[in-house]
Parts: structure tokens; sequence; C-alpha cells
């Protein structure tokens, strides 16, 4: 009998330890941490915030059934067998030191098995770098770069559009104002951050206008953060040129616009990258002064009819947020990020990261959330399906104007100038 | 010449506004040793009380620039009496760490509960109003604060320099226990003065909504720049104040225009660094 009990002892005690290693053990095994790196303090903190919070709607759609939203993943729960994404946040405080930094200690310390992010160029470049030496993804949505999938990184994939692509967009603008509107546009300046991103965007734009044979009269650096644009403003003023093409994020951009105003002067035509003049709380906080300008855009709510997917988990997004607001140019990009690594995983039906990439490379996604419905990259990572449309601001709306046939309205030009608005 | 003038101008203009922002820190620093690092934070604190004031209760910058001051009057005499009092006559060190982690505190606490949101307040009384003078444009909203920074330059330096108060202040800055042996409270005194320090920035960012964005970073080049205007013109010296806070406008104006918009901090800081090696005391130190 005591050798009864003590095999069912030694029995129940194998059961119970097996139960309590076993468990976590599984759990732990179908748990996918991904590492999210964004501005989240600093001057981008908003709109990494908002990337922030698109991604966690895109592991919202990925873990839960949502058969009600047209859109890969939603309708069943987790990928493979019942994986589920969990997110691990990390600030990088539009600091590249920080951002490559947190990289290392979400690789190393959390595990994650991947990162998206992380909005500024600039960070992106150093953080993308860890993840490609440790052979581990690195989704970025929409730093801008064209440096960046230039390097022939096997680990990168970006979604937006670059501001090479964006550049060349622009003087396809100009001709096609110059020859439709007889807009006169010949001569072009720059301002722009004096960062990977600005500086990248700056030279992409002197190329293609030079190709074109625009003379570029005007280049324009700036410290991001200034207390004051009067001398980057005087000096466009004094050279005069007919189109500026502006690189300037959150505050700088509203500061840019503002002293444009004090010195009352605007060129014809202001194209912007993906910058403040994209960020819908700032044109808001401009008021009637946003108006007039123009820029590439990859989404707005204005774009509904293009992208009818969008609005149900648009609503997702808008919950998420605070306070709450429609998905944004940028914000979008980081949702197709990470919705496209868990389509590729899911695919691939294995983690392995080998594996993964080499699916992620040799396949075209379904892209509901993304403006060209498509998703493909090129060696180094690129988007090659990444869409973007020329927008103006009217009456505080984004207007399509560029290509004629998504175009919904006619471009203002020249810009209204500020006494008569 | 015209666009010479439009340059020289607006450096000036700037120039008021630093000098403004930096006097209250002169007097703190030259009166009491104390070094406020939480200075920047207290402009931004302002702008915020003028954008909220503006926002909600229709206040124009104007007008809501008294609140602002006198709030920031009180957030800086509570930061005295709650953490400065106890840091005087200690180490330098101790009261430069002190306020350093109240500026990250003050700035924390917008962030959480402001977000980092950049803030414009529109359809205000001076917003976009420009004079026209020759060819020469003037920025209505910069010209009044500029305007307002001379007067109130002027008014502390009276103060400090014409007043029974502002002689106990500099004999307090001179000698503290001579001052006290004379009957001053000097306690009261160095309350008074880190609170009109306050009150001066507080002035500042009161007026600044009325043409810049307001946001948790947005003191913290203005605070650096009061440094080295302090630095420059000399501890607790008002009139250095102004004088290198006029220099660095024009010095950031000319060389961002004439030699590039990049190099104006550059100008700038090595301006500041060529001062601080000629003459550490600064333009006008005691």
């Amino acid at each position: 009998m005591r050798q009864i009990i003590k095999r069912m002892i030694i029995l129940s005690a194998v059961v119970l330890m097996g139960g309590l290693m076993g468990s976590p053990a599984i759990a732990a095994d179908k748990v996918i941490k991904i590492g999210t790196l964004f501005p989240l303090t600093g001057s981008c903190a908003l709109a990494g915030q908002r990337c922030q919070a698109s991604v966690a709607t895109a592991v919202e759609l990925i873990n839960n059934v949502h058969s009600d939203i047209d859109v890969p993943l939603a309708d069943k729960a987790g990928l493979l067998d019942g994986y589920k994404i969990e997110l691990v946040h990390a600030d990088h405080q539009g600091k590249p030191d920080v951002g490559k930094s947190e990289a290392e200690r979400l690789f190393n310390q959390e595990k994650v098995y991947a990162i998206i992010g992380s909005y500024n160029s600039a960070v992106t470049k150093p953080a993308s770098f860890v993840a490609e030496r440790q052979k581990k993804f690195f989704m970025c949505g929409c730093s801008s770069s064209a440096a960046l999938t230039k390097r022939g990184y096997k680990y990168f994939f970006r979604m937006a559009p670059t501001d090479e692509t964006e550049s060349m967009e622009f003087v396809e603008v100009m001709k096609w104002l110059n020859e439709t509107k007889d807009a006169g546009l010949k001569t072009v300046g720059l301002i722009y951050e004096n960062t990977e991103f600005g500086k990248h965007a700056a030279d992409e734009g002197k190329k293609a206008a030079a190709d074109h044979g625009y003379q570029v009269v005007a280049d324009v650096p700036f410290n991001p953060g200034a207390t004051n644009l009067n001398s980057e403003v005087q000096t466009l003023k004094a050279k005069n040129p007919d189109v500026v093409f502006g690189a300037c994020l959150g505050g700088d951009y509203t500061l840019w616009v503002k002293t444009m105003k004090q010195m009352s002067w605007l060129p014809k035509v202001a194209l912007n990258y993906c910058t403040g003049y994209q960020d819908p709380v700032i044109t808001k906080q401009l008021g009637k002064d946003a108006n007039y300008f123009m820029g590439g855009t990859g989404y707005s709510p204005e774009f509904a009819e293009l992208m009818p997917a969008v609005a149900a988990v648009e609503e997702i997004y808008k919950k998420k947020t605070n306070p709450s607001v429609p998905f944004d140019s940028d914000s979008i990009q980081e949702a197709v990020a990470t919705l496209i690594l868990a389509q590729a995983i899911e695919k691939a039906g294995t983690l392995d990261y080998e594996t993964v990439a080499k699916t992620l490379h040799e396949n075209t996604w379904e892209s509901p959330l993304s403006l060209g419905g498509k998703v493909a990259f090129a060696p180094g990572g690129q988007n090659i399906k990444a869409m973007s449309l020329i927008t103006q601001l009217q009456e505080g709306s984004y207007k399509r104007i560029y290509p004629l046939d998504l175009a919904d309205t006619d471009p203002v030009v020249p810009m209204t100038p500020w006494a008569d608005r | 010449m015209t666009i010479f003038y439009q340059v020289v101008l607006d450096g000036l203009m700037n120039g008021m506004l630093y000098a403004l922002v930096a006097v209250g820190l002169s007097l703190i620093w030259g009166v009491m040793d104390v070094i406020n690092f939480a200075h920047g934070e207290f402009l931004m604190i302002a702008m915020y009380v003028a954008y909220w004031l503006g926002f909600i209760f229709y206040v124009d910058p104007l007008i809501s620039w008294m609140a602002s001051g006198v709030f920031v009057f009180m957030v800086a005499a509570l930061t005295y009496q709650l953490i400065i009092r106890h840091t005087v006559g200690k180490p330098p060190l101790s009261s430069l760490l002190a306020t350093f982690g109240l500026a990250m505190m003050l700035k924390n606490v917008c962030l959480n509960q402001f977000s980092p949101n950049f803030r414009l307040l529109s359809d205000t009384v001076l917003g976009g109003k420009v004079l026209h003078l020759g060819g020469v444009i003037i920025s209505m909203p910069q010209l009044v604060t500029a305007l307002f920074a001379l007067v109130v330059v002027g008014l502390t330096y009276v103060l400090i320099h014409r007043t029974r108060l502002g002689w106990a202040i500099q004999a307090t800055a001179m000698d503290k226990e001579a001052a006290e042996l004379m009957g001053i409270n000097t306690e009261r005194i160095y309350l008074l003065v880190f609170g009109l320090g306050g009150a001066c920035v507080g002035i500042a960012g009161g007026l600044m909504p009325s043409y810049l964005a307001v946001h948790p970073e947005v003191g913290t080049l203005f605070g650096l720049i009061a440094f080295v205007i302090v630095a420059m013109g000399g501890f607790g010296s008002i009139f250095g104040a102004l004088l290198a806070a006029l220099l660095i406008g024009l010095v950031e104006a000319l060389s961002g225009f004439y030699i590039a918009p990049v190099f104006k901090y550059v100008a700038v800081f090595g301006l500041y660094l060529v001062v601080v090696m000629i003459r550490p005391r600064g333009f006008f130190g005691w």
C-alpha cells in the first residue's frame, strides 16, 4: 500500500511539474513578440504615437477574428496554428543613438522577432543596421530616405514610396502645370531639416530638378527645433524660387508656414515630402494658412473611394488614438508593414527567418491598406508597388490633383497670396 | 540694402525676445548664484497658460501675458520655497541638479497632460499682421513682443538700480551676511528674485503664442540661448543681458542669411565661446 501511495505521489509530482513547466512553455511558444520603435517623446512624438497605434490596429486584426473587415488575416485569429502577436513598445525620441540602443534592447533582452519602425529615417538607418547584423527583420513603414533601401539589406523591408520617387513626381507635376496651366515654373528652392531624411530628400529633389532642366536657386537646410526660421525664409524670399520643395517635420513645418506669412512671401507652388504637410492635426492647427500647399500623399480620408477597405480598419485605429484621428499617410504604412510580415509568416508556415525573408521577396502581397493595393519588394527591400498621389490642401481638405486619372480637383496655381485668403 | 535692413530688424526683434527670456535667469543667477535649469520649462508653462486661456476663453495673448506672468511668478516662488531654499549655500551643483530634475518633471507633466501635440492659437489680434516700412516688412506679433521686452527689461533695470528694494537685492547679491546685519530679510529677497525671474520669462511666454507653436519641447533651445546670453552679458547684469541678447539676435540673423541658415547657431555658440575665453565674467559681470 505504502509503495502504491509512494508511486502515486511521485507520479502526481511529475505530472504537476510537467504541467507547471509545460504550460508556460507552450504559451510562450505561441507568442510572437514584435517590437515597435517610434518617437513617442520629442518633436515628432505625436506622429510616433499615431504610428504605434497603427501597428496595434494591425495586431488587433491579426490576433482576433474580424470577418467583416476585408483585409488579409482579419478573418482568423492568430497566425500559423494559433500564434498571437504581442507588442513591445520602445521610444527613440527622434535620436539615432537612442534608436540604435533601443533596437539592441528589443532584440537582445525582449527577444522580439522583428521591429516595426521607426518614422525618422535618421533613426531607421542605425536601428535597421542592428536588425540586419542579427539577421532579424526590420519592417519600415514610412521612413522615406531612398538610401535606406539602397544598402542591399536582406532583412529590411520598406512600404512607403521613397523621397526619390516623390521627387520625380514633383518634377512631373511641375511639367504638367507648365503645360496645362501655363504656370511658368522654372526655378526650384529647397528647405529641409538637416537630418538623414531632410538631406536625402533634398539630394533627390536637386537631382530630379536638374534632370528635368529646372534651376535650383536656393538650398536651405535648417536645424530641427530652431527658435525661428527667419534667416531660412529670408533666404528663400531673396532667391524667390517659383517652386519650393519642403522637408520639414512637426513643429518646424508650422514655424516655416507661419514665418512665410510673417514675411508676406509665398512661392507659386510649394511641394512637400512626407512631412508636417501630411499631418492632419497640424493642418487643423494652421487653419487657412495651411491651404494651397501641395505634397505627396499615400492616404487621407478623402481617398476613401480609392481604398474602400480602410474605413472599417480606421474605426479600430481611431479608438487607439487620443485625440481620435483618422489614419494619415505615414501611420497607415506601419499597419501595412505589420500585416505584410504577418502574411509572410503565415504563407511561409514557419518563423524561420531565412524562409520568411525568401517568402517576403518572392511574392506579391495583397494590401488593401496601400494606395497601390499590392506590395512587392525589390532587392534591398523597397516596395516597388508603393504609390502616392499629389494632393493640394483646399479648405482644409486634401484634394487629389495628380495623376490626372485619380484627380478630383483642379489645383490652385499660383498659391493664393496671404493677404487674399 | 532693403534686405540688409530686413535681416537686421529681424535679428533685433529676436534679440529683444531673447533678452526678455534671459533677464530673469540673469537676475536669479546674479543674486543667488543659482543656475535655474528649468528656465526654458517656465517659458513653456507660460506659453501653455496663454494658449489655454486663448483656446478656452478666447483671451488674446495681448492680455493673457499678465496671467502667464503672474502664474509663472507663483510657480517660481513655489519652486524656491520647496526646492531652491534647501540648496542655497550648498555646492552650486545641488541647485543645478535640482532644477534639472524639475525641468524634466515639468516637461513630462506637460507631455502627459497635453500630449506632444503642437498647438497654435489662430485668429489672435496680431496674428499674421505686418507693417510695411519702405521695403522692410515688420511682423506685428514680433514687434509687439520686442517692445514689451524692452519695457519689461527697462522696468526690471529701474527696479534693481533705482529703488530701495533693488538696492536691497543688490546688497544681498554682494554680501548676504552684511545685508542681514543691515536688517534685510534675505530669505524674502531670494523668494522675490526667484519669483521675478519667473515673471519675466512668464511674460515672454505669454506673448509668444501669437506667432509660435506651443509644445513641451519649446522651451529647450530658448533656455539654452538664455544661458549663453547671461554668461555673455555677465551674471546679474540686466544691461549686459540686453546687450548680449541683441548681439546674439543680430549674429544669428546676419550669419543665417549671409553665410548659411544652417550656420546660425554655429555662429551664436562660437561667439559665446570666444567671449567666455576672453572675458569669463561676461561683458558686465558683477
